[in-house]
């Protein structure tokens, strides 16, 4: 393996931090000026950088590799190192592209605070990075809190009223939410005396002959609770909807198409897959009563929203329960249906988020039973949000039909026909609320009202393009992806 | 499990309780704030109980510092979204937070 490959990992964690200082050092004007183009391309950079990775690990044959960014690891032993397999290689390709969607979209929408708001997205994707390579628990939580800080800020960036209500509410529920992680950690810790990940799967087999079986217990209460918060899985899910509705259009392309997801659902899937094997079917129960409730609630209460993004809220409650299910199989079918629905949430949800960024700068409007007809004045919008609407509902040959097929087929294998059929019931509800959206803002009659309107800016159209692209591309190479892992024994 | 070590743990969740009580029955932004430092100062405790039972104090220490910077760093963005709303409003009850709904 070349010396370059691990010296190519630096710049998940370097690259925000250097634009900080650079920009930081530049002077306000010069960096006003650049700052939303230096993102997009730290967006671009770590697109690249995490598609080499993959490629190259596929190449040497390996399943991941561990590498540290200020220090060495062979220097002290016990001390913590990042490292990175192939999903955290997808999840760091998912914030990439995110960061770019948001970041190209910007321009329009922030107005003067381009500075601030470079620097404060880019403390947020130095979160997420760290999320997503990190070795032990501890470390996970500082980078939860990084993430979580930086987005409450940016929620209330412009600081009127709505802004700081959903920034407020975020920031109360997302503290309990660490408070419960804490204390999980730190009754975990009394048992394994380590925080480790490899250190802590030896209690996951046999918590029961432990000392003290109870304190576990109560750790795993406090972790599936905190977790839930995060993640805005129901009954936890209150502050969701608030907060992507009251942020600016490119802070909820950013908590909507990543975030969340992040901090939430990427810390349930290591955790589980680490901490809790697939014995474990009291927590492996919990989470699928979870994942259900979310799966129905949300896709019941976004069939009655007016607002567009606290309907796409509502939404993303529904196809994160989606995910869950596909992690509380503990099979590795709904595994690798989990990590697929990840990315193609990422993908899907950040378009629709675009379209409403797009229609909202156009008309002045949030509320979609104002609108109507725009798909003339707009078509490329419609039609990015026509493919990006039936790849959350799950129809072949669009990305989202194969990850939600692999979610069902493992549940079935898992749990039987019942909850199957529930999961696939719930679906039509998406067709639902999506045919909604569609019907009110881009079909039906014209409203008089916007009858002179154009298509949204370039940004909007070349991401609403770009990401189309990649829905409907994986949607058609999957087979080739499938082919492989029955390759490797896999499937 | 002495009693000492019992008695730790019940304090710790007798103080995470009485702050999940105080955020469920204040309107007040400030005190909410506060109910939630309650509530990560039994944490802490927690924390510290485990560095003793385990007999890891080096560990635990510096979980506990960079947890009380984490927490410092959450507190004084709650008190800048308070102080806006004040700014905003001209008081700080969250009762008329209401704004946002479906």
């Amino acid at each position: 393996m070349p010396a370059y490959f691990a010296t190519s990992m630096y710049a998940f964690m370097g690259a925000p931090l250097l634009v900080i200082l650079v920009l930081t050092l530049a002077g306000r004007k010069l960096a006003e000026k650049w700052a939303l183009t230096v993102g997009y391309i730290v967006g671009i950079i770590q697109m690249l950088t995490s598609i080499i990775a993959i490629i190259l690990l596929w190449q040497y044959n390996k399943a991941s590799i561990t590498f540290s960014q200020f220090w060495s690891i062979q220097a002290n032993d016990g001390a913590a190192y990042f490292s990175a397999d192939v999903f955290s290689l997808i999840a760091l390709f998912c914030i990439g592209m995110v960061t770019f969607a948001a970041f190209y979209t910007a321009k329009t929408m922030i107005g003067k605070k381009a500075f601030q708001f470079t620097n404060l997205m880019m403390v947020m994707i130095l979160g997420m990075n760290g999320l997503a390579l990190v070795t032990d628990l501890f470390s996970l939580y500082v980078f939860l809190e990084i993430t979580g800080v930086s987005s409450y800020v940016l929620i209330s960036i412009n600081r009127d009223n709505k802004g700081l209500e959903g920034g407020f509410k975020y920031l109360i529920m997302s503290a309990i939410a660490s408070a419960f992680i804490l204390v999980s950690l730190a009754l975990i810790f009394i048992n394994t005396g380590s925080l480790r990940y490899e250190d802590i799967s030896a209690i996951s087999s046999s918590w029961m002959e432990l000392s003290n079986p109870i304190l576990i217990l109560v750790a795993f209460v406090f972790l599936i609770c905190g977790f839930s918060i995060k993640s805005g899985l129901v009954p936890f899910h209150g502050w969701l909807p608030d907060a992507y509705q009251s942020a600016p259009a490119p802070v909820s392309i950013m908590l909507g198409g990543i975030v969340t997801k992040m901090v939430g659902v990427y810390a349930i899937i290591r955790i589980v897959s680490n901490l809790l094997v697939e014995s474990d079917t009291v927590v492996n129960t919990c989470f699928m009563v979870l994942a259900l409730m979310s799966i129905i609630y949300g896709a019941v209460a976004a069939a009655g929203q007016k607002d567009f993004k606290r309907l796409l809220g509502y939404s993303s409650i529904s196809q994160i329960g989606y995910i869950i299910l596909g992690v509380s199989t503990g099979n590795i079918l709904g595994y690798i249906g989990a990590i697929f629905h990840f990315f193609n949430h990422a993908t899907f949800k950040t378009t629709l988020f675009v379209n409403s960024a797009a229609v909202e700068q156009q008309t002045g409007l949030s509320d979609i039973t104002k609108m109507g007809g725009l798909h003339k004045q707009m078509p490329i919008t419609g039609t990015s949000n026509i493919i990006a609407f039936l790849s959350a509902v799950g129809i072949p040959p669009l990305a989202g039909f194969w990850s939600k097929l692999f979610i069902i087929i493992a549940v079935w294998q898992t749990n039987g026909a019942i909850i199957a059929s529930i999961a696939l019931v719930a679906s039509i509800f998406t067709a639902v609320y999506f045919l909604r959206i569609q019907k009110n803002i881009f079909f039906g009659p014209v409203n008089e009202k916007f009858a002179d309107i154009k298509e949204a800016v370039k940004g909007f159209k070349l991401t609403e393009i770009a990401l189309s692209v990649i829905t409907i591309g994986c949607g058609l190479l999957f087979p080739v992806l499938l082919l492989l892992l029955q390759a490797q024994g896999i499937v | 499990m002495s009693i000492l070590n019992i008695a730790i743990l019940i304090t710790a969740a007798l103080l995470i309780l009485t702050g999940l009580y105080m955020l469920i029955n204040t309107h007040n932004m400030i005190k909410i704030i506060i109910a939630i430092e309650i509530v990560v100062k039994a944490v802490t405790l927690i924390l510290a109980f485990a560095g003793y039972v385990t007999g890891q104090y080096a560990v635990v220490e510096a979980f506990i510092i960079t947890m009380i910077v984490i927490e410092v760093v959450v507190a004084v963005v709650a008190a800048g979204i308070a102080v806006n709303v004040y700014k905003n409003k001209g008081n700080m009850d969250v009762s008329e937070l209401k704004k946002l709904k479906g």
